[in-house]
């Protein structure tokens, strides 16, 4: 057995938590380095004993007591909780632009191949009066609509000129 | 689900010893019996805390040098452990997921308080900032210089315990404190077993050298 073996073992000696085997008593009884320095180890952990710890305080128990029945009264995790996670509440965020996006995309194509007709395919002739025909009527008349504003923003120009 | 002793009604006795529920659970390993606390099992939490409270305080004691702060740690660790038990895989040894843990809350703290850290002094007449304790008055044969040659030689050993390298320092703690064996402490710590002796035997070297006025 060698010296860096048995200095190996020599914290574990020292401190009493194994005993040295026969094979390290046997170097130890012929090695004046090895023994001298596990003395000296003895005593340094013998030193060291003298640095208790205190007992917990009676108000521990009390306290840690009290410390879970809060933990215990927070309300269960619900999906809430999800937007705390900042890195799924971003991928979150980034999916709905993309869905958001995507359906924008998707009702433009079919808004570009008319809708009306489109409309009209689906659910067949539109009855005049209804909400559907108002919107026919809105998107079939966009550009005359768009003048009439056109008009109400000059006639707003020309009272603001008449009365500054 | 069994409330336990810590969740006893305000009046019950303290805990402080193993509840009639808790004794049967002795012949259960630790991490089985965090199974159990994993399962809604209250009185297995119980025992874990009135099992581990003690060499828990005492490890966050001789981290944190304050006695206060210690038990707060402690309380923490277990709370931690309570908010982590529906996550818990019996992996390792409950012990020491326990200390990593520990470890990371005492090293957090160390290192948020190491500013706020008061030179070590003596004083006869005020009381110990870290301990609270008054100086004690001689008895049991000790003179007053005895006294204070004794508390000055603990002084030393703690500003030599806390003066390693922190990680040296969690070795001694936990092997010389908390028994525990080099295996553990390299779990604990992330380190291979030889790196965790190598580093055991430094500290010793260290503090045998710098205490050797006091041997």
């Amino acid at each position: 057995m060698t010296c860096d073996e048995v200095r190996d073992k020599m914290p574990d000696v020292a401190a009493g938590l194994i005993a040295a085997t026969g094979e390290e008593s046997k170097h130890l009884a012929s090695c004046d380095a090895c023994a001298g320095k596990l003395a000296e180890f003895r005593q340094t952990m013998a030193l060291l004993d003298e640095w208790q710890a205190p007992e917990p305080s009676p108000y521990f128990d009390v306290c840690l007591q009290a410390r879970l029945r809060e933990e215990m009264a927070k309300p269960q995790a619900g999906w809430l909780q999800w937007f705390r996670r900042p890195v799924l509440a971003a991928a979150l965020t980034v999916l709905m632009g993309v869905g958001i996006g995507l359906f924008f995309n998707h009702g433009r194509g079919r808004y570009n191949s008319g809708p009306n007709q489109a409309m009209a395919d689906n659910f067949g002739p539109v009855e005049p009066g209804t909400a559907v025909s108002d919107l026919q009527a809105l998107e079939k008349n966009h550009e005359l609509y768009a003048d009439f504003e056109l008009l109400d923003d000059l006639q707003v120009q020309d009272d603001v000129t008449a009365n500054p | 689900m069994d409330r336990g002793v810590l969740m006893a009604p305000a009046g019950s006795p303290p805990a402080g010893g193993f509840s009639a529920a808790m004794a049967g659970l002795e012949a259960f390993s630790d991490a089985e019996v965090m199974v159990r606390v994993k399962a809604g099992d209250q009185s297995a939490f119980d025992y874990l805390v009135q099992k581990y409270r003690r060499p828990l305080v005492g490890f966050m004691y001789r981290m944190a040098r304050n006695a206060a702060a210690a038990e707060d740690l402690a309380q923490e660790v277990f709370l931690r452990v309570y908010r982590a038990r529906e996550t818990y895989e019996p992996s390792a040894k409950f012990a020491t997921w326990l200390y990593r843990i520990a470890t990371n809350l005492a090293v957090n703290h160390a290192r948020d308080t190491r500013h706020e850290r008061a030179e070590v002094t003596v004083s006869l007449d005020e009381p110990d900032e870290e301990t609270g304790t008054t100086f004690e008055l001689p008895d049991g044969g000790l003179t007053a210089e005895q006294a204070l040659v004794r508390r000055e030689r603990l002084l030393a050993i703690r500003g030599k315990v806390e003066a390693l390298p922190e990680r040296q320092r969690l070795a001694v703690i936990m092997h010389k404190y908390q028994q525990m064996g080099y295996k553990q402490i390299a779990e604990v710590l992330k380190l291979s077993e030889s790196a965790t002796k190598s580093l055991l035997f430094r500290a010793y070297e260290t503090l045998r050298e710098q205490l050797k006025e006091f041997i």
